[in-house]
Parts: structure tokens; C-alpha cells; sequence
């Protein structure tokens, strides 16, 4: 890999998927043949400038390591990673709450009365730091994925996962019982990166940044 | 049972041949600027932290070396009635690894300036500024960036709202994280808080030459950091017209790494394109009064085995083939 070449991670998924139509028409705008192949090295509008399409778990840490000098994350997925990043803006989109879930007509209060909780949950450690400041204990259940399922199937009581629109719950017969954070997209930077080449870098972070407010 | 990597590179040739010439060169203009070498033992036998590589000799805890300054901190504080103005390093420490791909032990060369309390340190972080000015050229990069920050930019006006603890550290971690959003959030609520984001707003809205000094006129604590900005303002004009060429020189109003310690102006040395800090170090005016001796320091270390690496993987940053 050249290193004049820049390369910033893009997450896969449902926040890609936002992503990417906002970038249509801007200097950072995706090659649209190659986005429709199935190479995960996407050349942009601006030559030098190429995207990597990544899982948003391990975005993170091509960024952390230099491979990827910027990148777009949720911040649900930062605050459980303990990787060393900085977080230049966030981006506003994406935005959905983390929450704790469970079927129809069970409260909060009930939760809580449980001598033996169990909670599934793709993010222990927000769930874990909610828990500490509620002064509960509970059984943590990790899941990677459809983590919905697991009330209904008696895998957990309930279950602490995002919410966007609360389309996916309703269709599980799930409710919000609480919100215990906040999620958005973040545009983090590679510190090394930044901080040797803050201007070589922070150009490119101030036109991902105009391209998508 | 948890698979770990090894974390102890042995050193073949050209490393070996490299880590030798550096040091040797680098304590050799340390000598010139009349630093004189002081090797701690690399056994430790009390003050055992947590992040230094233990074992057992016998029924004894015991530990490696982990840090040179505090290591010639505790020499200095028992043996010396007066503080030597000048001391340099050479060797190796161990300290576990915080990152995956850190090693255990880890070569470095430094240097400690100490003066007894109530002397002007201005003189003594000048020269530290220099000495760290010269040393690219020394070691053969092709370029680097040397950032003048200072710990007191974000200390004092914490304390000022006395903000400490829990609260504090999120402050610095989003600071250190480049994120005034998460300064905001963190500060949800307290009556400080449109103060502070104000002020983290000032300290990272720039990074680069001189004119980045200007951004903390905009701060609520401008008077408060008044002499702070001062003494930026004139080390800088010590330091520009002797710029080597290649020397690219930084104002970082947001440096807080390390803030439990410095309590000054800090440095720190980059290459571009470098993923980690060559050389870091500051002005530490709580060490010797924390172990009973009214003196204050500054110093810097030079990390040579992020520099070995570098010199393996971007050869490119250097004059000749490393």
C-alpha cells in the first residue's frame, strides 16, 4: 500500500448504509461500479483518497493501528471498545438510543425485582456501567446478534440493544422499558496520523465533515 | 488459558547495530550540554507499581525497572542534599504492555534538568526544547514535528472549578480524544459546564504554528492562563530563529497525555506519517515534593525502540538506509 494513498474505514451495515447516498455528488463520493462488486477497496471522486468497507466491530482498530487514518463509527461501538482513538466530530446521523427492552407489559419495576436477571446484550459494558449506577446485579448474556429473540425464546428476561425507529422490537412484541444512552455516528481519526499530519488529514476531515451535516 | 503474545523482540544486526550508535550519539550530545549519566539499578525492590514486571526472588517481591525518571527520582531524593542540575539516561525498562502490539521491554535515552525551588524554570524548559530540537538531525530523519503544549491549559482551570475525580478524568479523556462533544456530555448538568466546553472548544480548535496561541483569547480562562500563555509565547521566540531546517514547530493547546504528572510546558517529538510519539516529556514540578525535597524538574525521554521500529517499516523517513 502507497503511503501517500489515504484511506478512510466506512462502516457496513445500517450505518453505511446512511452513509454512503449522503457522500453522492461530494468530493468524497463512492465509485459506483466498484461499490456494486464485491471489493471492499472503494476508490473515490477524489484521487488519493480511497474507502475501506468494514465491519463496524472492527473499524476501530484499523483506524488505531494507521491502516485507515480516518474512519465513521457509532459511538455505541467506540464506548465498548477501550481503543485508543480520537473523535473529531459527531456526525449527527445514525442516531438511535440504547436501551433496555423487554415484552410487552413487563415494566422496569418487575426487572428490578428479579432475584436473578438476565439480560442479553451485544454492549456488556454500557450495560454493565447502567447496572453499577442502578445499583442491580444481573446475569449478562452475550449475544452478537439478533438479540430480539432472546426474551421470547427465554434465553434472557430482557435485553439492552439499539433502537432506531423500534420497528424491529414492536415486531418481536418487545417495548423500551429505558433508555440508557445515546449512539450517533463519530468521525474518529488515527491519533499517530493526525497529530504527525494534521495537514494532510484535517482537510479530508473537514470535507467528510461539510459532506455530511 | 488466554493465549498472549510474546512481547520481548530480540534485537538482530542492524537493530542491535542502530540502538547502539543512537545511544551512544544521543548521550554524547547530552554530555556536550553538560548532562551527566546516572544508571538506577534495573531491580527494584520497593515502591513496586502495578504496571512493572514482577516476580519473586526467593520470598522477596521484586520488579524491573519501569520508569527512568522515577527510578533516578527516588536516587536522587535519598542520596543528594542538593539536586545535580543535570542527569541523563541510557537503557532499557519493562513495563507490562497497555496495547497489543507494545513490547515489554523498551529501550529509551533521556535526560532530567533539576533546579531547588524558587529558581526561573523558563531557562531550564528552553533548553530542553533545544536539545530535543537537535536530536532528528542527530538519529538521521528526514523531517519531524516537535509539539509545545502545556498540562496547565486544562489543570488549572479544573481546578479553578475544582473539578476532580471521576468528572475530571472524563474531561481529559474527551480532550484527549480530540472530542468537545464529549466534553459537553460528560459536563451535562454542571454549573461549570458552558465554561469548559467554551474552553475545550479554544484548545482544539487549532493545531499548528504560533498563531494557535491566539485561540485561548477566546477562552473564559484567557486571564487565568495568562502567564501560561506567556511563557509559550516566549520559548516560541527563543525557538523559531533556531528552527533547523526539517524542524517543523507545533502549538498543542490540547496535549493532556500524561496530566496526573506534568504540571507545565510539554514536548513531544513526531515524524509525519509516524503512528506513536517519538520523544515526550515536560516540566513535573510535584515529583520531588511528593518524596520531600523542595525541587522542581523537567525532562524528556526519546523512545528508541519506537524509533527501531520505524526505521524497520517507514525506511523512507530517514536520510541514508537504515
Amino acid at each position: 500500500m502507497s503511503h501517500s494513498t489515504l484511506l478512510i474505514a466506512f462502516p457496513k451495515g445500517r450505518l453505511g448504509d446512511e452513509l454512503v447516498p449522503k457522500l453522492a455528488g461530494t468530493p468524497l463520493a463512492l465509485d459506483a461500479e466498484a461499490l456494486k462488486s464485491r471489493v471492499l477497496r472503494i476508490p473515490t471522486a477524489t484521487p488519493g483518497v480511497a474507502v475501506l468497507l468494514l465491519k463496524g466491530a472492527d473499524l476501530p482498530r484499523y483506524v488505531a493501528a494507521g491502516v485507515a487514518s480516518l474512519g465513521i463509527v457509532g459511538s455505541d461501538t467506540l464506548d465498548e471498545m477501550d481503543i485508543d482513538l480520537l473523535e473529531l466530530a459527531d456526525l449527527g446521523f445514525g442516531a438511535c438510543r440504547l436501551s433496555l427492552c423487554a415484552q410487552t407489559g413487563v415494566t422496569l419495576e418487575a426487572l428490578r425485582a428479579k432475584p436473578h436477571l438476565r439480560l442479553a446484550t451485544k454492549f456488556p459494558k454500557a450495560t454493565e456501567a447502567w447496572l453499577s449506577k442502578e445499583g442491580l446485579t444481573a446475569e449478562l448474556v452475550p449475544l452478537s446478534s439478533s438479540a430480539e429473540l432472546a426474551p421470547l425464546l427465554g434465553l434472557a428476561d430482557a435485553i439492552v440493544d439499539l433502537v432506531q425507529t423500534g420497528g424491529t422490537l414492536r415486531a418481536h412484541g418487545l417495548v423500551e422499558t429505558t433508555v440508557l444512552g445515546r449512539s450517533s455516528a463519530r468521525l474518529v481519526a488515527a491519533r499517530g496520523a493526525y497529530l504527525s499530519e494534521p495537514g494532510r488529514l484535517r482537510p479530508l476531515a473537514e470535507t467528510l465533515i461539510a459532506a455530511l451535516s | 488459558m488466554p493465549v498472549r503474545t510474546p512481547h520481548f523482540p530480540d534485537l538482530l544486526f542492524g537493530s542491535a547495530g542502530r540502538l547502539r550508535r543512537w545511544e551512544g550519539a544521543l548521550m554524547g550530545l547530552l554530555a556536550a550540554h553538560g548532562y551527566r549519566e546516572l544508571h538506577p539499578s534495573l531491580v527494584l525492590r520497593e515502591a513496586i507499581p502495578d504496571g512493572a514486571l514482577r516476580f519473586f526472588d526467593g520470598d522477596d517481591l521484586v520488579a524491573l525497572r519501569w520508569d527512568f525518571t522515577m527510578a533516578l527520582a527516588g536516587v536522587l531524593a535519598r542520596g543528594f542534599p542538593t539536586p545535580p542540575p543535570r542527569v541523563s539516561y541510557a537503557g532499557a525498562v519493562f513495563r507490562r504492555p497497555a496495547q497489543p502490539w507494545e513490547a515489554v521491554e523498551r529501550f529509551e535515552v533521556g535526560c532530567e534538568r533539576i533546579q531547588p525551588e524558587g529558581e526561573s524554570p523558563e531557562e531550564a524548559d528552553v533548553e530542553l526544547a533545544q536539545l530535543l530540537m537537535a536530536i532528528p538531525g542527530i538519529i538521521g530523519l528526514k523531517g519531524a514535528i516537535l509539539h509545545l503544549g502545556n498540562a496547565a491549559l486544562v489543570r488549572r482551570p479544573l481546578e479553578a472549578e475544582g473539578l476532580f475525580g471521576e468528572l475530571a478524568d472524563a474531561v481529559v479523556a474527551a480532550l484527549s480524544r480530540r472530542a468537545p462533544h464529549r466534553v459537553k456530555e460528560a459536563l451535562d448538568g454542571h454549573p461549570s459546564a458552558a465554561r469548559l466546553v467554551a474552553h475545550a472548544e479554544a484548545l482544539l480548535s487549532e493545531l499548528d504554528g504560533p498563531a494557535t496561541l491566539n485561540a485561548l483569547a477566546s477562552s473564559p480562562y484567557s486571564e487565568l492562563l495568562r502567564d501560561e500563555r506567556l511563557h509559550m509565547e516566549r520559548t516560541l521566540a527563543s525557538l523559531l530563529p533556531i528552527l533547523p531546517p526539517n524542524l517543523e514547530l507545533r502549538v498543542d493547546l490540547a496535549d493532556v497525555a500524561g496530566l496526573g504528572f506534568y504540571t507545565g510546558p510539554t514536548l513531544r517529538l513526531w515524524a509525519p506519517g509516524a503512528q506513536q510519539e517519538l520523544a515526550a516529556g515536560g516540566r513535573y514540578d510535584r515529583l520531588f515534593p511528593g518524596l520531600g525535597r523542595p525541587w522542581q524538574a523537567a525532562g524528556f525521554c526519546l523512545r528508541l525502540s519506537r524509533l527501531l521500529d520505524l526505521a524497520a517499516t517507514r525506511p523512507d523517513l530517514f536520510e541514508s538506509p537504515q
